[in-house]
């Protein structure tokens, strides 16, 4: 008895931790606002806060944002903070899938994740084997890929050649939404399930739970990290390919929100930052709220200055509510 | 002496008077704290008489660190009252119990090792920083110095180049510069040596002179009853006894009152020898500044004790052999096949499974369940292709939990909630029971592990030796080197100076063995 009543003490202290509200409560705004549509088919009006268009605008830009949310919650769980340049390797592998199309677009889409998952897996080498700071390697690795994509595109920005229709299928939509959006369902699913089932999984969070007792344990330290960089990388590939075919340029201005945007939401996901904690599934309603906060602003017509602002302080509120929680688990 | 009144503590719990004369130090009365089900203090009460150092003893579990946390502010009791020098007060927060000059001296060091000894010594007081008077400070850093016996250390060192015992003396030495009133002190010899021991006993001994009060908390009783005035004993949340140490004769005793039942004697069993196949060798193992010239070899189902004061390199040798430390070289051969040092993947590859003497910092992840921490090492036993098999990890978890006795209705729970003989017992269950571990290299298995958990955990070392397993761990603690033994090795200075069968050993030669005493030194063997 009494152990039955300890476990659901601790169940009902999990419940109303503040994070978890959060998280489920954006959940909860986003099903309302689809019942809402679903019911008032009459509301159309473009432009309108709630349409179902706006909704889909939202979707979309969940799409996007929650794959750079995963990929960072994916470096998090490893215990090395998060890259400060995912967004840089999306506007890169965006427009390599681009240049690539002329190759064919089965291999433009492979040649990018590839791509993409190198760019990252390289630096994840130097974080895992070198041991070296996470925020330094990814800034310093931003650097190179900006100068690099300047010196190859020579300042251009790259276009498909007219007519190539070969990649419009990625912007379509099915049963009433955009592609993207089931490739996001998918990615979350499987990569949980890579998290929860695999021995890879396992030693990601048991190295970035701690990672001394994981190297004296005789785990592969370095080379889970590098793997979790390729992984996150491979998204940011992912999100590339998705990226190209909706914008059809390639410039380095893509990039702007994304890496912070992944970062909000991982955090705001319950991902611990000091590693070991964190989930695909949370990940992905923390991109919600984040997506949702910052084109709800955009629609009512807020100024960039403020969605940033209001962001920083999500971000902000949510890392303040997790310290107290944990004070207050810790006495 | 009939003018001072009993205290109300005293007369609430008819305990033993106050033994020296004037108004109790501290007193904690009637505290009651639990947690959820789990009722850690029960009415518990003690008293601090001005000038004691005051014994606290019982088994991981007992109360006693609970005790400690409730008078050192870390925790608010649920019930009871707390009484400073006849003054009642609510300490909210560890600051507020600070000031009234409760210091705890940590078990873990929570020093800075790369500031200097003096910058540590006014680490968190006002003289830090901002108010800092170069001049000033340095002076009175080396005074504070001189009283716990480092005057020799120049106030500019950085921490690091100290030892773990100089280092708790500098954390004393901080803690007085601060006022403290009494000085509570957490399992200090965990990591120290026998020498080392007497040196922090003896500024203890000097501080309590000066009219202030300790708290010693221990495991190793019969230190307890070398230092303590007055000893506590806790069971089961209670404070069972308070006894004058003069009044206790022998540790069987204490065991006895901690238990609450007689302790069996202990078997004196003769090791059998076992002809096993499985053999590891290392040589001319080498750690700069740590390790020289090291030979050791080890047949399957022997156990070599390793010891030596801490900083002989004990440590050092059992790390490097697990392929920790990069810059180590030498032979290492396990079953015919060489072994190249300097990865804990490929040690691991190769049957060579270590537990470090840091059990939170690098052997367990605290956050995890304790089923995780089990299986941590052998995912692969549990999956097929990468694909880890449902059930098969809390199907093995349960398996090793009942192998090494540890709750099996704990397995879901997170490690960091078990007491710390149980966190060792799944820390070790980890590199038990595996077919294909032919060397274990333990590093003080039974670090804070209270007696009937160390008793627990000899018995699965021996069973691993018997298994096959060839079994080589350290230990500074003579007793324990005694008790498991077959062979043991003694370092100094990084060499090893004697290798004794445990026939031939005995604690007076072992100790000999570990100052060098008697020995003319012919090398360089001590380093700075």
């Amino acid at each position: 008895m009494s152990a039955a009543s300890t476990a659901l003490a601790a169940e009902l202290r999990l419940r109303s931790d503040p994070l978890r509200l959060v998280v489920w409560g954006s959940w909860a705004a986003i099903a309302t606002v689809a019942v809402y549509f679903a019911i008032d088919t009459n509301n159309k009006t473009a432009g309108a806060l709630f349409t179902w268009v706006s909704f889909r605008t939202i979707l979309t830009s969940v799409a996007y944002v929650g794959v750079f949310a995963v990929a960072t919650t994916i470096i998090m769980i490893s215990g090395n903070l998060f890259s400060l340049s995912l967004g840089t390797t999306g506007a890169v592998t965006a427009t390599t899938f681009l240049a690539l199309l002329s190759r064919g677009v089965g291999i433009a889409m492979i040649g990018t994740i590839v791509l993409g998952a190198a760019i990252v897996l390289a630096q994840g080498l130097v974080v895992g084997y070198l041991g070296a700071n996470p925020i330094i390697v990814t800034i310093a690795a931003g650097g190179i890929q900006q100068g690099i994509f300047l010196w190859a595109t020579n300042g251009a920005t790259i276009v498909p050649s007219f007519g190539d229709s070969s990649f419009t299928w990625l912007n379509n939509r099915y049963v009433g939404l955009p592609l993207a959006v089931y490739v996001l369902i998918g990615l979350v699913l499987l990569l949980e399930l890579v998290m929860r089932a695999t021995t890879f999984g396992k030693q990601l969070y048991l190295v970035g739970e701690n990672r001394r007792a994981a190297r004296a344990a005789g785990l592969p330290v370095g080379r889970v990290i590098m793997l979790a960089f390729g992984l996150a990388g491979a998204c940011v590939g992912l999100v590339g390919v998705e990226l190209g075919a909706f914008n059809q340029s390639g410039s380095l201005l893509v990039e702007s929100t994304f890496t912070y945007d992944g970062i909000a939401a991982a955090v705001v996901g319950g991902s611990a930052i000091t590693g070991g904690r964190g989930s695909m599934i949370q990940a992905l309603g923390g991109a919600c709220f984040i997506a949702t906060v910052s084109d709800i602003l955009l629609l009512r017509g807020y100024s960039e200055g403020w969605q940033i602002l209001i962001k920083g302080a999500i971000v902000f509120v949510v890392v303040v509510l997790l310290r107290i929680n944990r004070m207050r688990a810790s006495r | 002496m009939m003018s001072i009144s009993s205290t109300p503590a005293s007369a609430a719990t008819g305990m033993t008077p106050v033994p020296v004369g004037g108004q109790p130090l501290l007193e904690a009365i009637d505290i009651s704290k639990s947690y959820g089900a789990v009722r850690a203090l029960r009415n518990a009460s003690f008293v601090l008489a001005p000038g004691e150092i005051h014994g606290l003893c019982g088994h991981n579990g007992a109360g006693k660190s609970t005790m400690v946390k409730v008078v050192t502010g870390l925790i608010q009791p649920d019930e009871g009252r707390i009484v400073v020098a006849g003054e009642e007060v609510s300490f909210r927060h560890p600051l507020q119990a600070q000031a009234q000059g409760i210091a705890l001296v940590d078990q873990e060091l929570s020093l800075a090792p790369d500031l200097s000894v003096e910058e540590n010594v006014f680490l968190g007081s006002l003289y830090s920083s901002i108010l800092r008077h170069p001049r000033h400070s340095r002076a009175r850093a080396a005074d504070l110095l001189t009283k716990v016996g480092l005057e020799h250390i120049d106030p500019r060192t950085p921490l690091a180049r100290l030892s773990i015992a100089e280092r708790q003396l500098v954390e004393i030495a901080r803690l007085l510069g601060r006022n403290a009133r009494v000085l509570i002190l957490d399992e200090p010899t965990a990591t120290l040596s026998e020498s080392e021991i007497e040196r922090v006993f003896a500024v203890v001994r000097e501080v309590v002179s000066e009219g202030k009060s300790a708290i010693y908390i221990s495991h190793r009783l019969d230190e307890v009853l070398e230092l303590c005035d007055r000893v506590s004993v806790f069971r089961d949340g209670e404070n069972v006894a308070t006894r004058a140490t003069t009044d206790i004769a022998h540790r069987q005793e204490l065991i006895k009152m901690m238990i609450g039942t007689e302790l069996p004697a202990p078997t004196d069993e003769s090791a059998e020898e076992i002809e096993g196949l499985r053999s590891m060798s290392i040589t001319g193992l080498h750690v700069p500044g740590a390790v020289h010239d090291f030979d050791l070899s080890i047949r399957g189902g022997q156990i070599v004790g390793l010891t030596g004061q801490v900083g002989a390199g004990a440590t050092e040798a059992l790390r490097a052999i697990a392929g920790l430390i990069p810059e180590a070289h030498g032979t290492l051969v396990v079953d015919d096949r060489k072994v190249r040092l300097g990865s804990p993947t490929r040690a691991l590859r190769n049957g060579i499974a270590y537990a470090s003497n840091d059990r939170k910092g690098e052997g367990l992840f605290l956050a995890l369940p304790v089923r995780t921490n089990l299986v941590a090492t052998r995912l692969r036993d549990v999956a097929v292709l990468g694909i880890v098999r449902p059930g098969a990890i809390a199907g093995l978890a349960r398996k090793l939990a009942s192998f090494v006795r540890v709750d099996a209705k704990r397995i879901g729970s997170r490690v960091e909630t078990l007491s710390g003989g149980n966190q060792q017992k799944v820390f070790l269950g980890r590199c038990l029971e595996r077919g294909d571990v032919k060397l274990l290299l333990l590093d003080e298995p039974t670090r804070g592990v209270d007696v009937a958990g160390r008793a627990e955990i000899h018995y699965l070392i021996k069973q691993a030796a018997l298994s096959g397993v060839a079994v080589l761990y350290a230990s500074t603690e003579i007793d324990e080197i005694l008790e498991l033994s077959q062979v043991v090795v003694t370092m100094f200075g990084g060499r090893i100076i004697a290798a004794r069968p445990r026939a031939e050993a005995t604690a007076e030669n072992i100790s000999a063995d570990m100052t060098l005493s008697g020995r003319t030194v012919t090398s360089p063997a001590v380093q700075a």
